[in-house]
């Protein structure tokens, strides 16, 4: 078995610090989109995510921001004689901070409005990951804090009585209100507020939409542009993945196998006659499903358990069955899980085995198959990882991409990164360790097998058999 | 680790036996292990389980001195993969009746491994072990035996065990005993005894005591996993 590590020169562990790594939605593009009420806004921000068909788009709606109301407040809204047009109406300072954490790529929560209650409700709505976010609402270009946010400012111009017609029938048909009284909100306020704020916010704008929806041509561009800008932002991100690795004069000290597992944050598992036994059982392709599953997990139970060397430990005095007092050790920190689907989820059997209760998260980080860009589709974690150590799990690392984008989401959740252990059974010595290890110097790494070469992504598929 | 004072140093294993003698390595999260096992109020349940961790890394640590032999394959990428395969039958020999519990472990790691029982009980009268049952696989000298027992204090009953399997026509070299928490003295007298033995333990303790159990140890093996 391998001796206490060695610890890390001072001069690689500076050049490693040096690094860091900026997934896409650490600075997301906002689009910002107003109009009169009814003007199809929302229809044209719809459309566009449509259009672009990717889950990292969202949707930042105004309404979102209605300022809470008094009981007197709510009162005179129930009989439309609340201004809701108005910017006091709208909680501006709340959404200017939301965008503010938005653009430096946090996850937000933004409160859900009920307009059947008139009042802020309980709820709210988890934003996090999105490469381009579409704010709409009518006063999208009027406080200046906001358009200093905003990347494209858009304005949608559609003849007033059109907007009109439209709002009756919404407020009518989708938000059971009477005639009469919506007619009167028209008239007293979102009329005259329109000419008042919103139009003169028109020049504001990068582009003017006439005709909202039924503009094909401007809705067109303004597609092509927003699809532009995330190739760019593609470009840039597998641009940065690559400096990850030695080119830059960076981690050119980790060249070797033995650079690597001289490092005190890495653990290589003794390559023993079983381990290599085992090795060749999972590599040969006449292994059936059967003993390929088996002595998987059987592998990555002594994997797992190496990881758990890395949880922090204090001494613990114990009485034995003799009478006599016994001084060992005992973990001071939670342990949760996160696996990297799908590969990720083949650990899950061997976690339970070792550590029957662990909460486990999921993170599915698909990567493009032609360009090796990695996108992050699904994120659900335990509670609390904060103050938790984290095994980040995940079959092999090829590229790096999938882990380094887990962990900035990890660390983006509030996790230590002295606290996360990223566990795999094969990883490329060259490019993907090199590279987690460049982008985070105090995350932990431990590896079944360090690979000489890039291997195709083959183990999730043998284990589950498709 | 925290350590102002010697009195809060966690304590680990003995690492002077004889050559033929394989301690665990100590980590962290060994230790832990231990901890809770050793812990009187400890219930039965967690007692089983995080025992049967440390059986499992007993049990992986005692096949890596298994043979292994060169071997390569087609990966289903279409290389060649130049690695080792398992060479030689293997059995399991348990002595009943905590050799018993560390049967799971190494099912967990060897599927449809082929287990014998030996029971040897200490004569009320004369003080000293005697032979009871045994039941082996007929073709036991053929075999490598992994030879199970979690405690071993004075070494008499894995000495008489031996015995047992050498008289059977099992070659000492091709004996491993696994075996979880040790004495000094049984384990001195034990290795010395059978040199070629290869002996795998995970904790060598202080000592004795006068009833002869292992100390600070764990109380009786058998009765925490099986009865109390």
């Amino acid at each position: 078995m391998a001796n206490e590590p060695t610890a890390i020169s001072p001069a690689s562990l500076a050049s490693l610090s040096t690094i860091c790594y900026l997934p896409p939605w650490s600075r997301p593009h906002i689009i910002g989109i107003a109009g009169s009420s009814g003007s199809g806004k929302t229809s044209v921000a719809s459309q566009i995510i449509k259009a672009l068909n990717v889950p990292w788009t969202v949707i930042l709606p105004f309404d979102n921001f209605y300022r809470p109301l008094s009981p007197a407040q709510r009162e005179k809204a129930f009989a439309n004689e609340y201004d809701f047009d108005a910017p006091e109406a709208l909680d501006l300072d709340m959404l200017v901070n939301v965008l503010t954490d938005l653009r430096r790529g946090k996850k937000v929560e933004v409160p859900i409005y009920s307009f059947s209650e008139h009042n802020r409700t309980e709820l709210s709505t988890t934003i996090y990951g999105a490469n381009v976010i579409i704010l709409e609402g009518i006063f999208t270009l009027y406080d200046p804090r906001i358009l200093e946010l905003l990347d494209l400012k858009v304005f949608v111009d559609t003849d007033l009585d059109i907007c009109m017609a439209r709002r009756l029938r919404r407020d009518i048909v989708h938000r059971g209100r009477e005639l009469t009284g919506a007619m009167k909100q028209w008239f007293s306020f979102v009329k005259p507020n329109f000419e008042r704020y919103v139009r003169p916010t028109m020049q504001q704008a990068d582009v003017v939409v006439p005709r909202g929806l039924d503009n094909v041509v401007a809705i067109d561009m303004l597609i092509k542009h927003v699809q532009r800008t995330l190739a760019s932002k593609s470009r840039l991100h597998l641009e940065q993945l690559g400096q990850l690795v030695g080119t830059k004069g960076a981690n050119t000290a980790l060249a070797t196998k033995e650079d690597i597992e001289s490092l005190d944050t890495v653990r290589v598992l003794p390559q023993t006659p079983q381990v290599q036994a085992m090795h060749t059982i999972l590599f040969n392709r006449a292994t059936t499903r059967d003993d390929f599953v088996f002595y998987f997990e059987r592998l990555m139970a002594i994997l797992i358990a190496s990881a758990l060397d890395y949880v922090p430990y204090e001494a613990k005095k114990v009485q034995t069955a003799t009478g006599l007092d016994y001084i060992g050790l005992a973990a001071t920190t939670e342990i949760c899980a996160v696996s990297i689907l799908r590969a990720g989820a083949c650990f899950e059997t061997s976690l339970r085995r070792i550590l029957p209760a662990i909460a486990i998260g999921k993170v599915l980080i698909q990567s493009n198959s032609r360009t090796g860009e990695p996108f992050l589709h699904y994120l659900k974690l335990p509670s609390g990882i904060e103050n938790k150590f984290i095994l980040l799990v995940d079959a092999q690392a090829t590229t790096g991409a999938a882990a380094i984008m887990a962990i900035r989401v990890l660390l983006d959740h509030g996790a230590l990164p002295e606290n996360i252990c990223f566990v795999t059974y094969l990883a490329d010595k060259r490019v993907a360790i090199r590279r987690i290890l460049a982008a985070y110097p105090k995350v932990k790494v431990v590896v079944g097998k360090l690979e000489d070469q890039i291997r195709r992504r083959f183990i999730d598929t043998r284990y589950f058999g498709t | 680790m925290t350590s102002h004072e010697a009195s809060s140093t966690p304590t680990v294993s003995i690492t002077e036996a004889p050559p033929n003698v394989t301690v665990l390595q100590q980590t962290p999260q060994l230790i832990a292990l231990y901890t809770i096992i050793r812990d009187i109020k400890t219930q039965r349940a967690d007692f089983v389980f995080y025992s049967n961790r440390i059986i499992r890394i007993l049990v992986e640590e005692g096949l890596n001195h298994l043979p292994v032999q060169a071997t390569s394959v087609s990966t289903p990428t279409d290389l060649t993969y130049k690695g080792l395969k398992f060479e030689g039958k293997i059995c399991g020999v348990s002595i009943m009746r905590a050799g018993e519990s560390m049967e799971q472990g190494l099912r967990d790691c060897c599927r449809s491994v082929r287990i014998g029982k030996i029971l040897i009980q200490r004569d009320e009268e004369t003080a000293e072990a005697k032979l009871f049952y045994e039941k082996l696989p007929e073709d036991i000298k053929d075999r490598y035996v992994l030879l199970l027992d979690p405690m071993l204090a004075t070494g008499g009953s894995a000495i008489m065990a031996v015995d047992v399997l050498i008289a059977k026509g099992v070659p000492v070299e091709r004996i491993l005993f696994l075996n979880l928490i040790s004495s000094p003295e049984g384990i001195d007298a034990f290795a010395k005894k059978f040199p070629k033995l290869k002996v795998i333990t995970g904790f060598i303790d202080e000592g004795l005591n006068e009833q002869k159990f292992v100390v600070p140890g764990l109380g009786d093996f058998g009765d925490r996993y099986y009865c109390i």
